[in-house]
């Protein structure tokens, strides 16, 4: 469940990928699927149950937002919902990379002195 | 050709599915998911593969979540019943406490009761109700219009009651006007803005054309009783109007 003080709380791996996919433009459901894959080398396959579960509850918390239908000019001529991110979920992405940042910081000087 | 018609079947299929997920989810992303679901239906094909095992896994996945959002959905429902039926509880302590202090407010068991299941009904369809639209005047107007709902057909009841003329159960078709109206606006706020209006009309016909037969001291009271409902079903239809205009906009 995405809360909605998410500039403090971690984000889930589904939610983070997904605002991630999103930080470099809007996109429409297949194309955020396709850019998780790409992000994640291919680690992370998501399907639509969890992508659009996942959205609407971001859409909840305010940290997506539906842009207008129209047409991808990389796909067919059937026209498409977009994503993007709203000002709100760009801050939540740069408070998880953040906390990110801090968890590796400690991690790696644990792992020095340990040598 | 052969897999255009397979890939057709399928996305069918996934249509039909996505048909288990609460309604609200459905409406919003239905559209998007199964054009999803053709979209990775397509690239399967473009690398001439199969698109059995895709199907399943996707149908699979699709049904994890609809089993999510319904979970979720009934533990929102729950948690609204919890606190519609608690707040229900704290309004009914202001009849029970009035009946221990004023003198000849004798209620029984089974009036509290009924009290008790109109509060709830009341809050639930509000809960219900309000949900539909963000704007605050919608839910405004569905708290101002489902209270004097309430009002009117709880005062109605006990004046029916101690005056024993029946002619006073017209008022109940103000409700009925309300109800259908309503159901007829699919609770859109400029239909309910239309049926807030149509029930003030409707007391008012009232008001003038049935003779309240009360004496003259309790006929004033009743007058102003009328004004006061009249102006708040006007006050809710308004509320609903600018909701509809906000919307529009």
């Amino acid at each position: 469940m995405v809360k909605r003080n998410t500039a403090q709380a971690p984000l889930t791996p589904a939610v983070l990928h997904i605002l991630l996919a999103l930080s470099g433009g809007e996109r429409h459901g297949y194309g955020i699927m396709k850019q998780v894959e790409a992000d994640s080398h291919g680690k992370v396959k998501m399907g639509p149950g969890t992508l659009y579960g996942s959205v609407g509850r971001m859409m909840e918390a305010g940290l997506v937002r539906e842009s207008n239908k129209r047409v991808d000019p990389e796909m067919d001529d059937e026209r498409r919902i977009y994503y993007g991110l709203t000002g709100q979920g760009r801050a939540a992405l740069e408070a998880e990379l953040q906390r990110y940042r801090g968890v590796v910081a400690v991690a790696e000087g644990r792992l020095a002195h340990g040598q | 050709m052969a897999n255009k018609v397979r890939d057709q079947h399928f996305r069918n299929l996934y249509s039909m599915l996505l048909r288990l997920y609460p309604r609200a989810f459905r409406g919003k992303f239905s559209e998007g998911m199964t054009q999803t679901f053709h979209d990775l239906c397509r690239e399967r094909e473009e690398a001439g593969r199969g698109l059995l095992g895709l199907a399943l896994w996707i149908f699979f996945e699709t049904l994890a979540g609809i089993a999510r959002e319904n979970i979720t959905r009934m533990n929102q429902l729950g948690r609204t019943m919890l606190r519609v039926a608690l707040v229900a509880l704290c309004l009914l302590m202001v009849p029970l406490v009035a009946s221990r202090l004023v003198d000849g407010w004798k209620w029984g068991l089974g009036a509290f009761v009924m009290v008790y299941l109109l509060l709830f009904v009341t809050g639930m369809a509000y809960a219900v109700i309000a949900r539909k639209m963000g704007a605050w005047t919608y839910k405004a107007g569905v708290g101002l219009a489902l209270a004097a709902g309430l009002a009117l057909g709880w005062s109605n009841m006990v004046h029916v009651a101690d005056s024993e003329n029946p002619a006073n159960l017209a008022y109940y078709s103000v409700l009925a006007v309300g109800g259908i109206g309503a159901w007829l606006a699919r609770l859109e706020a400029r239909g309910l803005a239309r049926t807030l209006f149509a029930m003030a009309a409707t007391l008012a016909v009232i008001a003038v054309i049935l003779p309240s037969g009360a004496p003259p001291y309790l006929a004033r009271n009743m007058t102003i009783g009328h004004v006061l409902f009249v102006a708040l079903f006007i006050a809710s239809g308004l509320l609903f109007r600018r909701a509809s205009l906000a919307g529009a906009n």
